[in-house]
């Protein structure tokens, strides 16, 4: 703490508030070592961090350098990741930096109430995301050659003229976009529901596009899920039985975790502003 | 860019991992928070390191297929 103390002209670099005091954390700051700042029983993890690095202006150089940020996210992450061993934890988002202590004490003072609330409901809950994507490709084949209709379908086309075959193609590959969009959705759906049914809350993101996943499937369902401790083997076993059961429709399961509850610690906006 | 080596999983995770902690986490405002944000920063951040992934694991002769990580 006297790091932060000292460093009168410095800045508060906040990585979470924890429920209980972390240990030391052990793994390297983003500035400083990471020291704890209690508060009324909730403890800010913070390192001073140097106006030139943090400050509005150098904040705003550093974020177009990709290679900082990204060492700076990973270091944000890993922090917090570490403190949430011991116990509960309230992430805020990288370049959250108070400039004075008694600037972040009364940021604690005003929250403590809802931070307590919210940590309370964090307690023994860990964040995990499922990504889903479709190779649309395989699905459609997939579909096609179990559908009855389309088999139907393929054999009349087989024997009809060439305009009638083309007409009738036409029509059978509308109904197999149709029928891939249904089934996807109701594959979306029926995971979704099974963890749901396993999660305390739950958030569908947006679907990032393939020029940002740089794969060659596309991405159908962005979930966050909060999960009881006690619940994520379950948790852990229905995606493997997902990756089982789906990878024939050309289903990918992508789950990760446990990360701190970044999707499901908003404060309420009574208090900005000002 | 041909001397960094980039270890698949991991940085998928990384987008995981910015996703995370540029637009999501706690947000606060008042008189002390510089507000970072910047969906298209790390978004045009991750293309350009993703495709060096990609082109990387092209040499090395086998597909890039994303992440497919298994959190136990």
């Amino acid at each position: 703490m006297s790091a932060v103390e000292s460093g009168k002209k410095g800045l508060i670099y906040l990585y979470c508030v924890a429920e209980r005091e972390p240990a030391p954390v052990l793994v390297p700051g983003l500035a400083a070592a990471p020291v704890a700042v209690c508060h009324h029983g909730l403890y800010a993890v913070v390192s001073a961090a140097a106006e030139t690095e943090f400050g509005e202006e150098g904040l705003k150089k550093h974020l177009s350098d990709f290679e900082w940020v990204k060492t700076k996210a990973t270091i944000h992450n890993t922090v917090i990741g570490e403190v949430m061993k011991g116990g509960a934890v309230v992430p805020f988002k990288l370049g959250t930096i108070f400039n004075t202590d008694a600037n972040l004490r009364s940021w604690l003072e005003k929250y403590e109430e809802e931070l307590e609330d919210l940590l309370h409901e964090l307690h023994g809950r860990e964040e995990w995301g499922l990504k889903l994507y479709c190779d649309t490709g395989t699905l459609r084949s997939f579909l096609g050659a179990q559908d009855k209709e389309a088999a139907q379908m393929d054999k009349e086309i087989a024997s009809s003229s060439v305009g009638k075959a083309f007409l009738l193609k036409k029509k059978r590959d509308e109904a197999l976009t149709i029928l891939v969009d249904k089934k996807l959705n109701e594959y979306g759906q029926e995971i979704y529901a099974r963890l749901c049914a396993l999660s305390v809350r739950a958030r569908i993101n947006k679907l990032l596009p393939r020029e940002v996943t740089e794969r060659n499937d596309d991405m159908i369902l962005n979930a966050v899920f909060l999960v009881d401790r006690n619940a994520v083997g379950g948790f852990i076993d229905a995606t493997k039985d997902f990756k089982d059961r789906f990878s024939s429709p050309g289903l990918s399961v992508d789950c990760t975790g446990p990360w701190p509850p970044y999707n499901f610690c908003e404060l309420s906006e009574k208090h900005h502003g000002g | 860019m041909a001397d960094k080596v980039v270890i698949k999983s991991r940085d998928v995770t990384l987008l995981e991992v910015l996703d995370r902690v540029l637009n999501k986490g706690v947000v606060i405002s008042g008189d002390i928070v510089i507000s970072v944000a910047d969906v298209d920063l790390v978004y045009l951040g991750l293309k350009v390191l993703l495709s060096s992934v990609e082109t990387m694991e092209k040499l090395r002769g086998a597909p890039f297929s994303g992440a497919q990580e298994e959190a136990s």
